[in-house]
């Protein structure tokens, strides 16, 4: 059961890590060499299902760590302990906070900015409006392009964190 | 925050192989279910464009994380007193044969083997295909064989990639299974 557990922990970290650094990576690279209409089509489509991937990790990710942590005995953690006092606990504790910042991040990106990048445009708006509603679409793109470098930092950040649980903990 | 340069090692060596094994299942999965389906989003010249614009970057990610894969793991099991450069058989206890161990370990780095066959098929061999120029003075005949001369490849690419995908998963199965013994 910890085999399967923690088989299912690293596949979901590993697809949410990589997956995050391939979309940055690569379909960055692409979009340079696309027409700008189409960019915006092939946007649309990865970025909504990288996101629903990445929320479905996030999700794996917390499920099987939770469940690994309450099946953590002390022949798991020998000579460590769980609590604030050990390098052990307080590394276990910047994981958990950055999976949540993560997962805060994935989420919003899902129901706030990528929403907030679809342009309105209505017969009767004005030269005025059609300019404000280019200018705030500019701006949550702008936004989106934060979150996904702030996303992948915070993705590199666990491999490390998660990587020094091994030799005792990073911090 | 460890002090000793031993420590620092272990969690470099451990960090670098982790995020080299990500890459390598990650970019899999999201070149399968992202980038792949979004592609059919776009007209088809369009597309081919950027399949190959993906593909050629995507080929960097995973000759660099199959290298990093391998130098990481070799340098994690010396590090751990498992692995010696000098004497035979090199592994050591509990990275022999004869225990769960060390057998899963030998599965591991054979799927390894398979990884860089798959990839040297993809790179120097079917990629090529995929990228062949027909000249104007080509005659139908010709034509109609380049194309699907492409199309086969195409399929082989397709094939071969979610074989990977299963292998990569099945290896970081036993990657996750060794903290608990081995898998086999």
């Amino acid at each position: 059961m910890d085999t399967l557990l923690g088989a299912l922990h690293a596949i979901a970290w590993a697809t949410y890590v990589g997956g995050a650094i391939t979309m940055e990576w690569v379909l960055r690279y692409a979009q340079q060499t696309m027409p700008g209409s189409q960019v915006g089509i092939v946007c649309k489509n990865a970025g909504m299902r990288y996101r629903w991937l990445a929320l479905a990790c996030l999700i794996v990710i917390g499920i099987t760590g939770g469940l690994l942590l309450l099946r953590l005995d002390a022949s798991g953690l020998p000579g460590r302990d769980l609590s604030l006092s050990d390098s052990y606990g307080r590394t276990m504790l910047l994981l958990v906070i950055t999976w949540a910042g993560g997962l805060a991040t994935v989420l919003s990106m899902a129901f706030w900015l990528h929403p907030a990048q679809r342009k309105r445009s209505l017969p009767e708006m004005t030269a005025e409006q059609v300019a404000a509603e280019r200018q705030r679409v500019g701006r949550a793109i702008a936004r989106m392009d934060k979150a996904l470098k702030f996303e992948l930092v915070l993705a590199v950040f666990s491999i490390g964190l998660g990587a020094s649980l091994g030799a005792g903990g990073l911090i | 925050m460890p002090t000793d340069l031993d420590i620092w090692l272990h969690i470099i060596y451990g960090f670098l192989h982790d995020i080299s094994v990500a890459v390598y299942l990650g970019g899999a999965v999201a070149m399968e279910f992202v980038l792949g389906p979004a592609q059919g989003s776009i007209p088809p010249a369009q597309a081919q464009v950027m399949g190959q614009k993906t593909a050629d970057r995507f080929l960097w990610l995973v000759w660099g994380s199959l290298s990093l894969i391998i130098i990481t793991g070799l340098l994690r099991l010396e590090h751990m007193n498992m692995l010696s450069w000098t004497e035979w058989p090199f592994f050591k206890t509990p990275g022999g044969l004869s225990a769960d161990y060390g057998q899963t370990l030998l599965v591991m780095i054979l799927l390894w083997c398979v990884l860089i066959i798959n990839g040297a098929l993809i790179t120097f061999y079917f990629r090529p295909r995929l990228q062949g120029k027909v000249s104007s003075r080509t005659s139908a005949a010709q034509l109609t064989a380049v194309q699907q001369s492409k199309m086969d490849a195409a399929t082989w690419v397709q094939r071969i990639t979610r074989i990977d995908l299963v292998v990569v998963l099945f290896v970081a199965l036993c990657g996750a299974s060794l903290k608990w013994g081995g898998l086999l």
